[in-house]
């Protein structure tokens, strides 16, 4: 019986504690100081610290600016935000990978317009190319601190193990590469297509080199269509190296950041079609927490025989925040603090090991490859944004479920493409 | 005596035999309802008025709802193959539970029900077990078992079977649905199992033994003493057990977001791909709409089945 | 009769050894991957990858103890461990005077209200995500942990006020008439003589109730922003964004998860067939 009431007093405790704690769950922001809402997703131990730092910075010398930041990893983040932005609410600043689904925001006017800020009264400047991806009708929604690109991955040693010192150039030479590596036993490319992301990129990229900006252009905006032959073939291209089976055992299912990058990361596996990040993520995801050091290797993706892209040509993406619809003035503020020359300098030499937009910061980057990368950057006169992004969010996803399907044997190459045009005709307005 | 006079369905307690209720009473009776009713309302009905409503638009879910579309979005889920792969993917879901799961948990139900002793305690409440987890931990769990670099089964298979080359169960789109509705055995089966414990420990001993005096084989005491007392937990488990299946979601999921390429797609599971993470809320209101009305389509019937059975 | 009963207490013991062989076939089936998990989270990720079954050499304990005190496992405990007490207690009132009300009055409106709530079992809590979503950013509860509480406890009420109508249903008519006898009313016979004969009940739908909250991911996700309220599933996917082949301190981190949960149903179980029985099947 005395336990019994013991128990009932706890619990009666517990809810007074706890409806208490509840009901005064709101924190308001009636101090006269204005508040930022600022949403990311680098949920890393070693990550959020880099921004907290950049955000107690900016309040230091803006007393009266209170920053409010909720980090949320990857697939969360994108749920959370997906909410917030369906009910109409959005943060002040938060992260965007720009192209289609900003724009969707953007047309909903949910974004702030910052274009008169950035071309008069910004301090620093950014690869033109870069901030297209951030505008939509020719307004400016937001800027990436990041810019790089995605290419070729290789781990030196396996490929000097079979002849290649120098990592293949062409398709051909690319799937001969291939077919070397895996009769000596060398799994010769990591995928993650479990996450379906990844293996697009082999797709976009094909059809990068087979038709360039021409090509999407014309399927885009022009009187085309992705059923067009330059998509076509792409398809056809991959189901090529899909045929030799150059991924490891159950790609199907695999994810990127626990499987394909430590493959990379532990040496088992000779290359990935990655992004700038991919060097960061292979050593979280390694082993011994070192991943390949110099071992690693990066170059563009092979050119394709009587393809009409140019080999400067560059698919990729960055990071970027943009300001939503109610944001105060000082967001913006924040905005172009976050993409000062000195700010960038400070990301790109921390753990987050960025490629840097603002012209002038990239002096402070040390790895080779990311130098690569970022010269690419700049001299690439089309750069797409990956499709998973650029295109609306509905047919970003019938791109990856196609493409899988490619990887997967249950869809060919000209299903693929009327998959894509049949979703992107519905969708574009 | 006949065995089949013992037959009997469950007693049910009645108050149906007391007077009417009083004006006080019924103020009472309404009084006592409305924490629950305003719940419920609030949060559950209301919503899924709302859901309808989007149902009718091309509704990106940005901003405010705009683009009326009619019954546009019903004709275009009607006629994508994927939806029919999804309904068909959530009837073997059934078939699978009705046929497999239950019987198992009935079975393993009569194995512990007899007794109060430890070991058949421990039994029940290993069982029970799973349900305790979340989907989220059943997820990563069964992942990292049927991982092929470095999952239990792959080294099962290396040392029983070193021919074999396991490529994972989850990346193989012919294995991919078998291995997560094992998953779904494995979670789910110890619920149902409960609900047969309670029901077979309903049953007076004394009719048992009536049957052995009349000369009944164990066959004809279980279909003439048990499984009349079981009806109602059978029909509890059912009812759950098909909900249950047109709902699945968190446990597939997590284990593949349904793929690779939709084999083990459910309705949920598209709703949330075309709908949500498309970026399309009307579209996504009328497939939820849908799969609505063909649960509330089985209710009706469930009840009208049950309520006959009581005439 | 001898052989008949000799026969029988052979066909008896075959049986109870059969019966055994096939109880510790399927509790394995549900040990083995528990305990996989288990022993994981001691191993180094090298181990792991190599050995996933065999003992962990070496033993790291590290990995465990980490959890506490480095990746704010506390602060997210603290909070499921908050929003699940209020859900229960919320949850097991309110559908107890609901299970109370449907199953010892007679007003003519009983059956539709019973059917209003059931309802409620047809539609899961991710196909109104949105409606839900802007519902709470009305009323002003985004960010808040009542704003987990409430959808929550309305998404149980169904099952759970069917438990207590069922139970509550069978306590004989006899035991209302005797309290009648010395002055009790309607609540005077539900607080002395149905709350506490409801034992059963209570404890089951406190485990379903506590299970369901402990384990709510989605739900926190969208209403909660700052991280110091979130829950603990958030917390793990948060951990498993960071920690992405880290399989053994992933599985660390779960297995410390679901101890709770695990001790509150062990605490509980004995009363779970019979709140199970009366309720659930009874009814």
């Amino acid at each position: 019986m005395n336990m019994r009431k013991g128990i009932v007093g706890i619990v009666a405790i517990l809810m007074v504690a706890s409806l208490t704690v509840a009901c005064s769950g709101k924190t308001k922001a009636d101090n006269g100081k204005v508040t930022i809402n600022f949403w990311h997703l680098d949920s890393n131990d070693l990550h959020y610290p880099e921004w907290e730092k950049i955000a107690a910075k900016f309040m230091e010398a803006h007393p009266n600016v209170d920053i409010k930041i909720t980090v949320l990893e990857n697939e969360a983040y994108k749920s959370k935000l997906a909410t917030v932005m369906q009910s109409g609410n959005p943060p002040d600043i938060f992260r965007s990978w720009g192209g289609g689904v900003m724009n969707s925001y953007a047309e909903s006017g949910l974004l702030k317009d910052i274009t008169n800020e950035y071309k008069n009264k910004w301090d620093s400047k950014i690869g033109e190319g870069a901030v297209g991806v951030y505008s939509y009708k020719g307004k400016i929604y937001g800027l990436p601190y990041t810019m790089g690109g995605v290419g070729i991955w290789y781990n030196k040693d396996l490929l000097a193990k079979v002849g290649y010192t120098n990592p293949p150039e062409t398709w051909k030479d690319f799937l001969d590469c291939v077919k070397k590596l895996k009769a000596a036993g060398i799994t010769p490319i990591a995928l993650g297509e479990g996450d379906k992301w990844p293996g697009h990129f082999w797709w976009v990229y094909l059809a990068v080199r087979l038709g360039g900006k021409e090509a999407f252009n014309k399927a885009t905006i022009g009187n085309g269509s992705f059923n067009d032959e330059t998509f076509v073939k792409a398809g056809e291209l991959l189901q090529e190296l899909i045929a030799l089976k150059p991924f490891q055992e159950g790609f199907l299912a695999a994810t990127y950041g626990g499987d394909q990058a430590a493959l990379m990361g532990n040496g088992k596996a000779a290359m990935e079609l990655m992004g700038q990040w991919a060097p960061a993520v292979e050593i979280g995801s390694s082993e011994d927490k070192k991943g390949l050091g110099d071992k690693l290797g990066f170059m563009s993706f092979p050119a394709v025989e009587g393809g009409k892209g140019k080999l400067t040509d560059l698919m990729g993406g960055g990071d970027g925040l943009v300001i939503g619809k109610n944001a105060p003035k000082e967001a913006v503020e924040f905005l172009k603090y976050i993409t000062s020359v000195e700010n960038e300098k400070f990301l790109t030499t921390g753990p987050l090991g960025i490629v840097p937009t603002a012209i002038g910061a990239e002096t402070a980057l040390t790895d080779p490859n990311l130098v690569a990368i970022n010269k690419a950057v700049s001299a690439a006169a089309y750069f797409q944004l990956y499709y998973d992004q650029y295109l609306p969010p509905a047919t970003g996803e019938v791109v990856k479920d196609a493409t899988q399907g490619l990887f997967a044997g249950t869809m060919g190459p000209k299903e693929v493409a009327a998959a894509v045009d049949a979703s992107y005709q519905a969708e574009k307005k | 005596m006949d065995v089949t006079t013992l037959a009997v369905t469950a007693k049910k307690g009645s108050s149906d035999h007391k007077a009417k209720a009083t004006n006080r009473e019924r103020a009472l009776f309404y009084a006592l309802l409305l924490p629950a009713f305003l719940l419920v309302t609030m949060f559950i009905i209301y919503p899924v008025v709302n859901t309808v409503f989007y149902s009718f638009y091309d509704w990106n879910g940005f901003g405010p709802l705009k683009n009326f579309v009619g019954l546009k979005n019903l004709r275009t889920l009607l006629r994508d193959p994927l939806f029919w792969n999804a309904l068909r993917n959530n009837g073997i879901v059934i078939g699978f539970s009705i046929f497999v799961q239950l019987p198992i948990a009935f079975l393993l139900a009569i194995l512990v029900s007899k007794s109060s002793s430890r070991p058949t305690i421990f039994f029940r409440t290993v069982f029970f077990l799973p349900y305790i987890l979340s989907e989220i931990i059943t997820g990563v769990i069964w992942r990292f078992i049927y991982h092929p670099q470095f999952g239990l089964l792959q080294q099962v298979f290396a040392k029983l079977a070193p021919d074999y080359s396991y490529t994972g169960f989850l990346a193989d789109p012919k294995t991919v649905f078998i291995a997560i509705l094992f998953v779904v055995f494995w979670k789910y089966f110890g619920f149902h199992m409960i609900l047969y414990v309670a029901g077979l420990q309903g049953i007076p001993p004394e009719y048992y033994e009536a049957a052995l005096i009349d000369g009944a084989n164990p066959v004809q005491a279980f279909v003439y003493v048990t499984l009349p007392f079981m009806k109602n937990a059978i029909q509890m488990s059912l009812f759950f057990c098909i909900i249950g299946s047109l709902q699945v979601f968190d446990i597939i999921w997590s284990m593949g977001q349904g793929g690779p390429v939709h084999a083990a797609e459910t309705a949920v599971v598209y709703l949330y791909k075309f709908g949500i993470k498309s970026s399309k809320m009307g579209f996504g209101s009328m497939v939820a709409i849908v799969i609505f009305v063909i649960c509330l389509a089985f209710n009706v019937l469930y009840q009208r089945v049950i309520n006959k059975e009581e005439r | 009769m001898s052989a008949r009963t000799t026969n029988a207490r052979k066909a008896v013991s075959l049986s109870e050894g059969t019966k055994y062989a096939v109880l510790i076939f399927f509790a394995l089936i549900i040990l083995v991957p528990i305990y996989l998990a288990v022993i994981g989270g001691f191993k180094s990720i090298g181990q792991l990858n190599s050995d996933p079954v065999g003992f962990p050499k070496p033993f790291l304990a590290e990995n465990y103890s980490n959890i506490f005190f480095k990746s704010g496992f506390f602060k997210y405990f603290l909070n499921s461990a908050i929003i699940m007490s209020v859900t229960v207690a919320i949850d097991v009132i309110v559908a107890a005077l609901a299970g109370f009300a449907l199953s010892r009055f007679t007003i003519k409106t009983k059956n539709l209200v019973y059917q209003y709530f059931l309802l409620g079992l047809l539609f899961p809590m991710t196909l109104a995500i949105l409606p839900l979503y802007i519902q709470l950013r009305a009323l002003g509860l985004l960010d808040t942990f009542i704003g987990v509480i409430l959808p929550q406890t309305a998404f149980l009420l169904p099952f759970h006020i069917l438990i207590f109508k069922g139970f509550i249903k069978e306590i004989p008519d006899e035991l209302e008439d005797a309290v009648k006898i010395d002055g009790c009313g309607k609540m005077g016979f539900f607080m002395h003589v149905v709350v506490p004969l409801s034992r059963p009940a209570i404890a089951t739908v406190s485990v379903l109730a506590m299970v369901a909250s402990w384990n709510n991911f989605f739900l926190p996700l969208i209403v909660l922003n700052d991280k110091d309220k979130f829950t603990l599933p958030m917390g793990s996917m948060d951990f498993v964004g960071q920690y992405l082949a880290d399989w053994n301190i992933i599985l660390a981190f779960f297995v410390v998860s679901m101890v709770p949960a695990i001790a509150f149903y062990l605490y509980a179980q004995r009363h779970i067939v019979s709140g199970l029985a009366a309720g659930a099947v009874k009814g």
